[in-house]
C-alpha cells in the first residue's frame, strides 16, 4: 500500500534533521505503528505523506504510484494537535471538511449520519463545537477523519484525550475499518497504548528507524529466554535442587504461592518436567518483552 | 479552484452569520446619524428665541422691521413706554425693549444717537448683531428712498457679473471654486473609505488566520487543500464580507436619503416664507444644481473603474500582508510590531494625499499614486481631478505586479508560519521562510 524509500528531511537550512534515510513498507489492510519518543520524526514523516511538507530527498509511493495531489482525497489524517472550528455547528463543520475532500454535500451528510449513529452522537448535529466537551470533540474529530472513506488512515496519537471507555469505542472502530480493508498508520510515543492493535511496527528514534517488521517478529527478536513460573504446594528440598540446576531469580512467596523467573535457552519442556517434582505448576510463561522494553533495548543496541 | 470557492464560502458565511457583524452592519449607519443628530441638537439647544418690544416714535419701522424665527419684534403703542420699562424688570417672557426716537428732518445720525435697546438680562452677541443689521437694513432702504432710486433700479445695480469660460483644451479645465470643492469632497470621501476598509478588513483576515492557527484546525485543512488556496479563499471570503457590508450601507443611505428628501420638500411647502426665506431657498437650490452639475461633469465611469480596481487590488495587497502576519505569530498581542509595516505605508499615502488636494498634478501626488504601497489611496484621491491615462495604466500595472508578488511572498510565509507554534517569528526567520 505505502512505501517510503530513503526519506530525508531537514529544517532550518539543514541544521536540524527530522528524518534520515527513512524507509518503511506498510502492507495493505494492516495496522502499522510508528513508535518513538516525541521529536523522533514521526510527525515529519506523516506530514510528508499528507503533502503538507516535502521531503528533501527520497520518494513515497502509494499503491506503486509516486505520491501526488490526487492521493490527498484517499488519505484521512487526524493530527496530534486536534482542531475544529469553535463557533461553527457540528453538522456544518463535517459537511465542510467532507466537501474539501471532494464529497458532495449529500454524500457527506449521509456518511456522517451513519457514523453519528455508530458512535451514539446523533443528537449533536446542530450543536456548536464550543458547547461540547473535549472528549465529545474528539469523536467529531474522528468522524471528520474517516468521513470520506479513505483507503489510508493516518492517526497521530489517536487516543490522547479520550477517556478509557471512548478510547475502546474508537479502538473497535479502527479495527473494524482495518477488517474492511483500510490501511491504518498509528503514530504514538505511548507504545503500550497501541501495541496489541498493530500488525507491524517501526521504531523511530532521533530521526532514524531503529527496527521494523511484524510485531511478533520484533518482540521475538528481543526476547531473552526468560520464563516466569508460579508454583503452589512447593517441596522446599526439590526447589533447592531445581535452583541449583537452573539458577533462578526474583523469587517471592505470597499466600503459599512461590513465583520466580529463570533464564534458559534449552528446551522448555525439560524445565516443565523438572518443575513437576517441585510443586504444582500454577503458571508457566515466556517473558516476551513489551514494545517499551524492545524500544529501550533497541535504542541501547543501536547507539 | 473548487477548494478556494469552498473556503471563501465558509469564511463568508461564518463571518456574516456572526451576531456582531449583523449588529454592526445595521447599527453603524443609525449610530452615525444619531451622533449627527445629537450634535445638531446640541447646537439647537443653545439657540434662543428673543422677544423684543419695539416702541417706534419715528413711524418708519412699523412695516419694515420684520420678525424672523430668531427675533420676534412686537410693536407696542408709544403711550405705554414708561410703564413698559418698569414692567420689564423681572419679566421672563420679554427680553428687551427697542426704543426708536422721533425722526426730525430725515436726520439719520440723530436716529442712531437716540436709539436705545433696554434689556432685561444679557442678550447674546449674536442677537445684538442681528438687531443691528435689521435696523440698518431698514435705514438703508429709507436712505435709498431719499435718494429717489426705485427698487428695481437698485436690484439692477446689485446684479452680479457672470463670466463664462471657454476651454480650448479639455484636460486643463479651470475649475470654479465650487467644482474644485466638490472634487475635493469626493476625493477625500473615496480615499477615507478605501483606507478604512483596507485596515478594518485586513485585520479581519489576520484574525481569521490566527483563529485557525490557535484552533489547530489549520493542519487538517492543509492536509486537504494547499496553504495557498486556504489563504486566497480567506482573503476572498473577507472581501465578500466587506462588499456585503458596503452594499448594505450604500442601500441604507440611499433609502434614508430618499425618505429624508421627501420629508424635506414637504416641510418646505408647509412653511409660508418671507422674501428672505425665498432668497436662501433659491441659494440652496442653486448650489444643489451646481453641485450636481459639477458631479455630472466628472468622468464617472472612469472614477468608478479606477476606484474598484485600486480598492480591490490595494485591499488584496494589504490583506496578504496581514495574512502573512497572522500566520507568523501566536496571538494578537504579538501582531502589533508587524502590523506597523502594513499601516505605515498606507498612512503615508493618506497624509501625502492631503497635499494632492492642493496640487493634484504636483510631483508628490504623482509619485504617491504610482508607487504600489501608497497608490491604492493616493490614486483614488487624485482621480476626481483627472489623471493622465498613462499614469493610471502605469500605476495599475505596477500595483498588479506587486500584488501578485506580495501574494506569492505571503504564501511562502503563510505556508511555514501556520505550522509553527510557540514562538514568534523574527524578521530574520521570515526572510528564511521566504527563501526556503
Amino acid at each position: 500500500m505505502l512505501k517510503a524509500e530513503h526519506i530525508t528531511k531537514t529544517y532550518n537550512a539543514g541544521k536540524k534533521t527530522a528524518l534520515e534515510d527513512f524507509s518503511i513498507h506498510v502492507p495493505k489492510g494492516s495496522i502499522y505503528g510508528l513508535l518513538g519518543p516525541n521529536g523522533a520524526g514521526k510527525t515529519s514523516f506523516i506530514r510528508i505523506i499528507n503533502q503538507i511538507t516535502q521531503a528533501d530527498s527520497g520518494d513515497v509511493f502509494i499503491n506503486g504510484q509516486k505520491l501526488n495531489p490526487n492521493h490527498i482525497k484517499d488519505i484521512g489524517y487526524m493530527p496530534e494537535e486536534r482542531g475544529l472550528y469553535k463557533n461553527m455547528s457540528v453538522g456544518d463543520q463535517i459537511i465542510y471538511f467532507g466537501e474539501l475532500k471532494g464529497m458532495s454535500k449529500n454524500e457527506a451528510q449521509n456518511e456522517a449520519k451513519k457514523w453519528f449513529e455508530k458512535l451514539h452522537i446523533d443528537q449533536w448535529w446542530k450543536k456548536k463545537l464550543s458547547e461540547l466537551s473535549k472528549g465529545m470533540a474528539q469523536k467529531i474529530q474522528f468522524v471528520v477523519t474517516v468521513l470520506h472513506r479513505p483507503h489510508l488512515l493516518i492517526l497521530d496519537e489517536p487516543f490522547s484525550g479520550f477517556d478509557p471507555v471512548n478510547a475502546n469505542l474508537i479502538k473497535d472502530q479502527i479495527i473494524e475499518l482495518k477488517n474492511n480493508g483500510t490501511t491504518i498508520i498509528l503514530s504514538t510515543h505511548r507504545m503500550e497504548s497501541v501495541e496489541e492493535m498493530c500488525d507491524y511496527v517501526a521504531l523511530i528514534d532521533n530521526s532514524k528507524k531503529i527496527i521494523d517488521g511484524r510485531v511478533f517478529d520484533v518482540r521475538e527478536k528481543f526476547k531473552k529466554n526468560i520464563f516466569g513460573i508460579t508454583l503452589s504446594e512447593v517441596n522446599e528440598d526439590q526447589l533447592l535442587n531445581f535452583k541449583n540446576k537452573y539458577g533462578i531469580f526474583n523469587l517471592s512467596t505470597e499466600n503459599n504461592l512461590v513465583s520466580f523467573e529463570l533464564k534458559n535457552e534449552a528446551d522448555q519442556n525439560s524445565i516443565i518436567s523438572d518443575l513437576v517434582h517441585v510443586g504444582k505448576v500454577r503458571s508457566f510463561d515466556e517473558k516476551i518483552p513489551s514494545m517499551n522494553e524492545v524500544f529501550i533495548n533497541a535504542v541501547g543496541n543501536h547507539s | 479552484m473548487n477548494n478556494i470557492f469552498l473556503i471563501t464560502k465558509r469564511e463568508f458565511l461564518t463571518q456574516v452569520k456572526k451576531k456582531s457583524f449583523i449588529i454592526l452592519t445595521l447599527l453603524a449607519p443609525v449610530m452615525i446619524i444619531a451622533f449627527g443628530a445629537v450634535i445638531g441638537l446640541m447646537f439647537k439647544a443653545n439657540e434662543s428665541h428673543t422677544i423684543i418690544e419695539v416702541v417706534d416714535n419715528s413711524g418708519i419701522f412699523k412695516d419694515q422691521l420684520k420678525s424672523t424665527d430668531k427675533i420676534n419684534y412686537v410693536f407696542v403703542p408709544i403711550i405705554e413706554k414708561k410703564t413698559k420699562i418698569k414692567n420689564l424688570k423681572g419679566n421672563e417672557s420679554l427680553d428687551g425693549i427697542l426704543i426708536l426716537p422721533e425722526m426730525n428732518s430725515q436726520n439719520f445720525d440723530d436716529l442712531e444717537k437716540n436709539t436705545r435697546l433696554v434689556i432685561n438680562t444679557k442678550i447674546g452677541f449674536d442677537t445684538k448683531q442681528r438687531i443691528i443689521s435689521d435696523i440698518s437694513n431698514v435705514v438703508k432702504k429709507e436712505k435709498i428712498k431719499q435718494l429717489g432710486i426705485a427698487e428695481s433700479q437698485l436690484n439692477n445695480l446689485d446684479k452680479s457679473f457672470n463670466l463664462k469660460t471657454i476651454n480650448v483644451s479639455d484636460d486643463n479645465k479651470e475649475d470654479s471654486d465650487l467644482t474644485f470643492g466638490v472634487k475635493t469632497g469626493l476625493s477625500m470621501g473615496l480615499m477615507y473609505v478605501t483606507f478604512m476598509f483596507i485596515i478594518i478588513y485586513g485585520v479581519r483576515v489576520m484574525r481569521s488566520v490566527l483563529e485557525e492557527k490557535n484552533n489547530r484546525v489549520v493542519e487538517i485543512i492543509i492536509s486537504s487543500v494547499k496553504p495557498f488556496e486556504l489563504m486566497m479563499g480567506k482573503i476572498l471570503g473577507v472581501t465578500m464580507v466587506a462588499l456585503t457590508q458596503f452594499i448594505i450601507w450604500i442601500s441604507m443611505s440611499v433609502i434614508g436619503a430618499l425618505i429624508l428628501n421627501t420629508g424635506f420638500s414637504s416641510i418646505q411647502k408647509n412653511i409660508p416664507g418671507g422674501d428672505e426665506d425665498m432668497m436662501s431657498k433659491l441659494d440652496v437650490a442653486q448650489i444643489a444644481t451646481q453641485v450636481s452639475h459639477s458631479l455630472l461633469e466628472l468622468n464617472f465611469p472612469l472614477i468608478i473603474f479606477v476606484f474598484i480596481v485600486f480598492f480591490l487590488l490595494g485591499y488584496i495587497f494589504y490583506s496578504s500582508i496581514y495574512a502573512a502576519i497572522g500566520s507568523a505569530v501566536d496571538n494578537e498581542t504579538e501582531t502589533q510590531q508587524f502590523t506597523l509595516f502594513a499601516i505605515l505605508p498606507l498612512t503615508l499615502g493618506m497624509y501625502g494625499s492631503f497635499s494632492v488636494m492642493n496640487n493634484p498634478d504636483g510631483p508628490l501626488g504623482v509619485w504617491l499614486s504610482i508607487i504600489p504601497f501608497t497608490s491604492p489611496v493616493a490614486m483614488i484621491a487624485r482621480i476626481p481631478y483627472g489623471v493622465p491615462a498613462w499614469q493610471i495604466a502605469l500605476s495599475i500595472g505596477l500595483l498588479l505586479v506587486t500584488t501578485i508578488f506580495m501574494i506569492f511572498l505571503a504564501g511562502k510565509i503563510y505556508r511555514v508560519g501556520i505550522l509553527m507554534y510557540g514562538n514568534k517569528a523574527t524578521l530574520k526567520e521570515l526572510w528564511k521562510w521566504i527563501r526556503g
